[in-house]
């Protein structure tokens, strides 16, 4: 279990974290969002133990991180972590030897990492031959090959295809149900919806949404009617709480700026004639991010 | 932690040697060094003459050939290889001798009767004639002149002699530590220093590559959350030092192979036909005390390359550690190549500026230090105490640059900024 209390990191007059809180059990996929520069990395090297000057506490297991409990962590970096002059399996056992692994033992499960990735004939290939969804394979099985209590995954499905998404969905899942903590961290939202139950945004170092992901979408005020039908799209528009009308296919997606609207523009739209569809949904976690980051980025 | 600290040693030694670079450099010093070692049986091989194999054509109009064909077989007897120079007696005419000097590369050698001098000879050759074969034919005629005008004026052998026999000049030095030939001495030291300076070089390059490629690739990032930035400079500098001393042993080696293909290929005999270049200097080295000396100062030696060694490491790993990809490495690493060769050159100056005190205060200088000592002391400009001067300081050096430089390595590999860069390293030294 990971714990963050009061996390503050300044750089001179910078504050890149600031009094950062958040909790992750195990077996317990956490977000943590932000625009670039918003703090993620430099919250990562507190965690990792890279950065040890800052104020607040980071507790794993009830330990502040040492080179013993590093061991337990695996990073998936975004950019490609790998010395491209090695061969895949020189990379994973170096990277292995360094959390504690022996050499015999790195090589049987990178074979089966390997097989399972479908890569079994790259094992004595140099990295810098490898295509870059491939890169990320290996970079992949470097974060994990030591099975990990904590796992960072900053943007994992970078460079991948569809196929490669699904089969890292699959293990990542894999991990959690094994009782992993995994932070994760994506600038794509459908992701992060997909997989994380708790999460965190920061903006400029400072945490401006937490919870449960599907309170935050509870909580939050605003909400999308997706009408199907002919619709008055000018006398809508100047309807109260309306924001604005998009049209997605044959279907009009209205964003209400509260939920308290739904009933009065219920009765606005059932006057219209051929309403074949009228329900009222949960934003996404994009539209949410869109908005809490724009507004807190612009303040 | 320790087993994590042989596994990065081993893992960078290994991105070092197992490289098929490594390999063709090796095999390129091998080629160059055995090579050089053996140029003139190369030369030779390749048709080529490194001496002086021609045949000799002689218009002898004195009658005195015979003689001189004595003579100078005689003169070449004791030199290696020089029975294979044949000597002709020309009966045909002058420009039929000069039409095949010019074609077939002959010498051609006219003996004329003179009036005044008894005989002028005149020497005739496409290209230059060689010093051995020159000296030879010049020392061949002065013997028969000199016969001649013993028969002339009736004086005996003996009387010769007693006429030619040197005054006995005893010499007597007191200071026998320092009668080595200082230039003879420095250029000898040169070719001891030149392989050093190399491997400073590749010492410097190679730990800036490799913290450069860690730093970009930000694998340096999973490396240091595993290790301690100290457990991860150590195993560089191990590593490194380690590939500069099997690098070495190396070039060693390939001499070791080089004399031996020169002791199989000129019979048993290490000089060949080298001879009149190689034996004065060999005299001299071993008419004087360098070979006392070698015994007190190899160990010297040994013991300071590997401190410069590990001096430059270090600083080549705290300079890299500071830089955010290879190009900024390449300009920061300038400065040590330009004081590691300022070691060098003043190393090949010092034979010249016996007594220069600016010589001998840049001896004491670390990073100089190492390249220049060893021939200062070798040709008597500085004395032990000197020298231990020099080391203490090397140590010092390396001390205050593990101190301060293990403080600077830890904030500059994480760092990938180069804004305030320098600030930002200050801090670092006066962080406790």
């Amino acid at each position: 279990m990971l714990i963050v209390k009061n996390a503050t990191k300044k750089y001179g007059n910078l504050v890149a974290v600031d009094n950062l809180s958040f909790e992750v059990e195990n077996g317990q996929i956490f977000g943590l969002l932000g625009l670039n520069g918003a703090g993620k990395t430099t919250t990562f090297r507190m965690i990792l133990g890279l950065i040890d000057d800052f104020e607040g506490e980071i507790l794993i297991d009830g330990e502040h991180i040492n080179y013993k409990i590093s061991d337990q962590i695996g990073f998936l970096t975004e950019e490609r972590s790998l010395l491209t002059k090695l061969t895949v399996l020189d990379q994973v056992i170096y990277y292995g030897v360094l959390k504690s692994l022996n050499e015999k033992e790195i090589e049987k499960r990178l074979d089966y990492w390997l097989e399972r990735f479908g890569i079994s004939e790259y094992k004595h290939k140099k990295i810098k031959e490898l295509s870059k969804g491939n890169q990320q394979k290996i970079q992949f099985i470097t974060a994990i090959i030591h099975e990990p209590k904590l796992l960072i995954l900053d943007e994992p499905f970078s460079g991948l295809d569809p196929i490669n998404v699904e089969l890292f969905k699959e293990v990542i899942l894999e991990m959690k149900a094994k009782g992993t903590s995994i932070i994760f961290s994506s600038h794509r939202m459908e992701h992060v919806e997909l997989f994380c139950e708790k999460l965190v945004v920061l903006v400029k170092g400072k945490n401006v949404l937490q919870g449960k992901l599907s309170d935050i979408k509870k909580n939050y005020k605003k909400k999308n009617l997706i009408i199907k039908g002919d619709i008055n799209i000018p006398e809508l528009k100047k309807a109260k709480g309306v924001e604005k009308i998009t049209k997605n296919n044959d279907e009009y997606i209205i964003s209400i700026t509260d939920d308290s609207y739904v009933n009065s523009l219920f009765k606005l739209i059932s006057k219209y004639d051929n309403i074949l569809k009228f329900s009222v949904e949960d934003p996404s976690l994009n539209e949410i991010f869109i908005s809490i980051v724009g507004d807190n980025y612009e303040s | 932690m320790n087993h994590k600290l042989w596994f990065l040693t081993k893992m960078s030694l290994n991105k070092k040697i197992k490289t098929k670079w490594f390999l063709i450099a090796n095999l390129i010093f091998l080629i160059l060094i055995v090579g050089l070692i053996n140029i003139d049986s190369i030369i030779r091989a390749f048709g080529g003459e490194f001496n002086e194999t021609k045949e000799v054509l002689v218009i002898d109009n004195l009658n005195i050939f015979d003689e001189f064909k004595l003579n100078y077989l005689n003169n070449t007897k004791y030199i290696s290889d020089y029975d294979e120079i044949e000597v002709i007696k020309y009966t045909k005419t002058y420009d039929e001798a000069t039409k095949e000097v010019e074609e077939d590369n002959k010498i051609l050698l006219v003996i004329e009767p003179d009036n005044t001098n008894y005989f002028h000879a005149k020497l005739i050759s496409k290209d230059e004639v060689g010093t051995i074969t020159s000296t030879i034919i010049a020392t061949t005629l002065n013997a028969i002149r000199s016969k001649i005008v013993l028969n002339e004026y009736n004086i005996t052998n003996e009387m010769y002699s007693n006429i030619n026999t040197p005054v006995e000049l005893e010499t007597v030095i007191l200071n026998k530590d320092n009668i080595e030939d200082g230039m003879m001495i420095s250029s000898i030291m040169q070719i001891v220093t030149l392989p050093i300076f190399m491997l400073i070089i590749f010492l410097v390059q190679m730990i800036g590559a490799e913290v450069n490629e860690e730093k970009t690739t930000k694998s340096m990032e999973i490396i240091i959350s595993n290790v301690s930035p100290k457990t991860h400079f150590i195993s560089k500098i191990i590593a490194a030092n380690t590939f500069v001393i099997i690098q070495g042993l190396l070039l060693i080696l390939y001499i070791a192979i080089g004399i031996g293909l020169r002791l199989v290929l000129n019979n048993g005999n290490l000089i060949g036909e080298l001879d009149s270049e190689i034996i004065p200097i060999i005299n001299t080295i071993n008419l004087n005390s360098i070979a006392k000396s070698i015994v007190i100062v190899v160990p010297i030696i040994i013991v300071m390359f590997l401190l410069t060694f590990i001096a430059y490491s270090l600083l080549a790993g705290i300079l890299a550690s500071m830089t955010t990809n290879i190009e900024d490495y390449q300009q920061l690493q300038t400065p040590i190549i330009i004081i590691s060769l300022a070691g060098y050159y003043l190393s090949m100056a010092s034979g010249m500026f016996k007594g220069s005190l600016f010589i001998r205060i840049m001896s004491y200088i670390p990073f100089i230090s190492s390249l220049l000592t060893p021939t200062l002391f070798v040709i008597g400009e500085i004395s032990i105490f000197d020298l231990i001067i020099s080391i203490a300081l090397l140590i010092i050096t390396i001390f205050l640059l593990i101190k301060y430089g293990l403080k600077i390595y830890k904030t500059g590999i994480l760092n990938y900024s180069g804004t305030g860069l320098w600030k930002k390293m200050f801090k670092a030294i006066k962080e406790k």
